[in-house]
């Protein structure tokens, strides 16, 4: 039971990187590797806000409060993405070096903003531990606080992004990701698309690394390093394993997705002929088999036809 | 559908392993305890720390395979991967967890939290920095005993001015470190000149940046600069400026000398706290941490021989030949 | 009235691959006109639509819509006046979308594209008449994919997205090659019948010699970055097939 919890938990938080990777990876067709740094940069800003909270210029920003500290994560997200997109559209830039341009500065960048490698902030008030949360919930769901609050935040912003895809503007965003071409015919600037779809996609991951710092205590200057695999892995698995699921949204895919991927992560842990260092090998096979699982039904899906 | 099931039989293989554990037959007679045991990486020290933690709970009487099941788990310094074993260690309800670095410290304890779970840490150098003083959590600290270390470069070079330091900017220890270095260097009639690297690749540019500025240097457990000391070590000897370590392997490799821990030392004396803990002795929120008050001193003769250097007397009783 | 003046275009410039294109190239498009350019590959077709719309840069001379000169206008705002339809089905529509979502993100053309609904209910209704004027089946298919649908009914919605909006220029960029000659012909007859419907000035860049007679009110033929036959209405007609193919 506890580990299941445990899995959802992880799975959860982990669910809103993923649906930013979807983003940019999915929606947009942008290999995106600014989330290597835009996702330790939301853990950054909220370390920050938090151990200075209390001085007068946090009172008038609010910044003290978690619930806001994430809105401040979001917009630091949304910097970093829009700085990939003028690099990669202002200055032609190819797609992959503009995010490893951005994601090499923000190490910097995010080490200056949390004032150390390593801050720990297990005496602040946090979104999933504060007064507010302490009232709300009773004793006997107190188990279940991180993934209840984990899952209404990842739920929250699947429903805004589907939301978003259905207006015009989200229209656009799609559109651009699948034929540029067609977006320059509508007289619209694909260029300006890509740069606001990178923009709501890193917004989102800084969201989660805010979210998943609160809920693991600290910030460590590492923890970026495989953010891209790790979100890419819940993407993938997400969208081909719940293809043939039609009735499915395909950000709820990658919210599955999501979980599937901590609970064979969990399961690599446990069985005995793995430990914990073959993770990684275990995430690349996992890759490997879903893409050749799929790819092998599209292909046979051509030839049918 | 075919894939659906598979992933449910990975879910459910994890499960039933994970399950095994937690179900499995006790001796009636001896009373038998699990423990976990997570590393953030594969690295000399943190394995010395390791072996002696497991020591440490054997000298009390808490033996592996006889009345103590240990479940280790190395995070490969991955932060994520560091969180899920804490997750993991958790869900099992273990008895302890012994945490080895600072990240899988700090994971641990989070989510030790809710569950009670004591968590013992060692090689955390600065457990108040760190937030691990408060709460079910206790352990050493692998802080450098700087003060020794300073005294005996005074004392082995009487004429040196500036000591240099390399660190890399992403290790909060080495940044910790250093400001105690900085505090205590006046005393000694020293000035430091630090110089910080982000990657590996960095090291050869800032050595060459920091020799001319220096008279000796002195090193940190800073993993990436002390991985790259066979470069260090090369490009310092070419200008004849000799290079302090912090602890054994690097003296064996070719400094000077170092006033340093001995981790089994460390994980032993950490084991042994962990020990009164799992006899309900005391809870890990009345230990307070600790540090190894007596430094070891291990010195290499070859390379002493070569700078033309003596080691005073008040040295010579305690200190450790690793010339070959 | 489109007007190309003084066009000059080198490709590879600067390597030993250099070749020039256009040479003081001039053309002059009427409103209304029906222009159907034919020639050898290499010859200037594609290039020269591509500067009309442009997404190719030329290196001097001046391209002006009703005698405004809109040289150094981006490719994409160009699109406002222009619709056009390529060769690859797929590029005209988003294969990604369903049929209702492609009809309404092209209904949107000129205006903003902000934060309200993506596809305004009120104008199905509308989109589903224009399909059924097809005659392919696609009024039934609005929430299908338009990657699942064929090649003909991909062009035919292309065609239809193209000219949605209030355009004046349509340029055809050999819109009805990929297709089988089946298809190509109810594109064509589509094609005719809404640039007669929208009066539409229309540039088709073609291979098929017969649509070329067939249609359109001018024909120009080209080679080597120079227009070597340019004729209008009545004398048009009375060029066939084999002439055309004997100075090809």
């Amino acid at each position: 039971m506890d580990i299941f919890i445990g899995i959802l938990e992880q799975g959860m938080i982990y669910a809103i990187l993923a649906l930013g990777i979807y983003i940019t990876y999915k929606i947009l067709n942008f290999p995106d590797l600014t989330v290597d740094g835009s996702f330790p940069l939301g853990a950054a800003v909220t370390a920050y806000l938090m151990t200075n909270s209390g001085d007068f210029v946090s009172v008038i920003t609010l910044s003290h409060n978690p619930y806001i500290i994430c809105v401040y994560a979001l917009i630091a997200g949304s910097i970093a993405g829009l700085v990939t997109g003028i690099i990669h559209v202002k200055f032609n830039i190819r797609d992959l070096i503009s995010g490893i341009i951005t994601m090499t500065g923000l190490y910097s960048i995010n080490l200056r903003i949390a004032g150390s490698a390593n801050v720990p902030i297990f005496n602040y008030d946090t979104i999933f531990s504060n007064s507010l949360m302490g009232s709300i919930f009773p004793e006997s769901l107190l188990k279940y606080k991180v993934i209840i609050i984990a899952t209404i935040i990842t739920l929250g912003t699947k429903i805004i992004l589907d939301l978003y895809l259905k207006t015009k503007s989200g229209f656009l965003l799609r559109a651009v990701g699948n034929n540029q071409v067609l977006v320059t015919t509508l007289a619209k600037d694909s260029g300006n698309v890509k740069i606001l779809g990178l923009v709501i996609g890193n917004a989102i991951v800084s969201l989660s690394g805010s979210i998943l710092m609160q809920q693991q205590g600290f910030f460590e200057i590492t923890m970026g390093t495989g953010t891209m695999v790790l979100g890419l892995a819940s993407v993938i698995i997400g969208t081909n394993v719940f293809k043939k699921a039609k009735f499915m949204k395909a950000t709820t895919s990658v919210i599955f997705g999501s979980i599937i991927y901590k609970a064979a992560m969990s399961a690599a842990m446990d069985i005995s002929f793995t430990k914990a260092s073959d993770m990684k090998l275990v995430t690349a096979i996992l890759f490997l088999v879903i893409l050749v699982f799929s790819e092998g039904k599209k292909k046979k899906v051509k030839a049918d036809a | 559908m075919k894939k659906i099931i598979g992933l449910v039989l990975i879910l459910a293989i994890g499960l039933f392993t994970g399950c095994g554990t937690d179900t499995q037959a006790t001796d009636a007679e001896v009373e038998q305890f699990t423990i976990g045991i997570t590393q953030f990486g594969e690295h000399g020290s943190l394995d010395n720390c390791r072996e002696g933690f497991i020591a440490g709970l054997a000298e009390e009487g808490f033996v592996e395979g006889e009345n103590l099941t240990i479940i280790y788990e190395n995070a490969q310094f991955d932060n994520g991967i560091s969180n899920q074993i804490a997750q993991n260690f958790v869900s099992k309800k273990l008895d302890l967890i012994g945490a080895i670095a600072t990240p899988v410290a700090q994971s641990s304890f989070n989510a030790a939290k809710a569950k009670d779970i004591p968590v013992v840490f060692t090689a955390v150098t600065d457990p108040v920095a760190a937030m691990l003083t408060e709460g079910n959590v206790t352990g050493t600290s692998d802080k450098l005993p700087v003060e020794a270390q300073l005294k005996l470069i005074r004392a082995m070079l009487p004429e040196a001015k500036n000591i240099g330091i390399l660190y890399t900017t992403s290790e909060v220890n080495s940044l910790s470190t250093i400001e105690e270095y900085k505090t205590l260097a006046g005393n000694y009639g020293f000035e430091i000149v630090d110089m910080g690297v982000s990657a590996t690749a960095d090291v050869p540019l800032a050595v060459d940046r920091i020799l001319p500025q220096i008279d000796a240097m002195t090193n940190l457990t800073d993993n990436t600069v002390v991985g790259s000391l066979p470069v260090i070590l090369e490009k310092a000897n070419a200008k004849a400026i000799p290079i302090f370590g912090s602890e054994i392997e690097q003296v064996k490799l070719g400094c000077i000398a170092s006033e340093g821990i001995e981790y089994v030392e460390l994980g032993k004396q950490t084991g042994r706290m962990a020990a009164q803990i799992l006899r309900g002795e005391k809870e890990a929120d009345d230990i307070p941490y600790e540090i190894i008050e007596q430094s070891s001193l291990y010195i290499n003769t070859s390379v002493m021989e070569e700078f033309g250097l003596t080691l005073a007397e008040e040295y010579l009783d305690r200190a450790m030949d690793v010339a070959k | 009235m489109l007007e190309l003046k003084k066009i000059y275009k080198i490709f590879n410039k600067g390597t030993i691959h250099e070749s020039e294109l256009f040479h003081d190239f001039n053309l002059k498009v009427e409103k209304n006109e029906f222009i159907s350019i034919i020639g050898n590959n290499g010859s200037g077709k594609t290039s020269l639509i591509n500067i009309i719309c442009g997404s190719l840069e030329i290196d001097s001379g001046q391209v002006s819509f009703d005698g405004e000169d809109i040289t150094n206008k981006k490719e994409f705002q160009r699109y406002s006046k222009i619709g056009r339809v390529y060769q690859e089905p797929s590029i005209g529509t988003c294969t990604d979308m369903t049929v209702l979502e492609n009809m309404s993100l092209a209904d949107n053309k000129g205006k903003s594209y902000n934060l309200t609904r993506g596809i305004r209910k009120n104008r199905i209704e509308s989109y589903k008449e224009r399909l059924r004027e097809l005659d392919l089946d696609l009024e039934n298919k609005l929430n299908v994919k338009v990657g699942e649908l064929s090649g003909g009914q991909r062009q035919a919605m292309a065609l239809l997205m193209a000219t949605m909006t209030p355009i004046e220029y349509l340029i055809l960029d050999e819109h009805t090659a990929a297709l089988d000659p089946k298809v190509a012909d109810i594109i064509m007859k589509l094609t005719e019948k809404i640039v007669k419907e929208k009066k539409l000035t229309t540039i088709m860049v073609t291979h098929n010699i017969n649509y070329a007679l067939e249609y359109g009110n001018r024909l120009i033929m080209m080679n080597q970055g120079e227009i070597i036959l340019d004729e209008s209405d009545f004398k048009k007609n009375s060029i066939t097939a084999a002439e055309i193919l004997s100075i090809y």
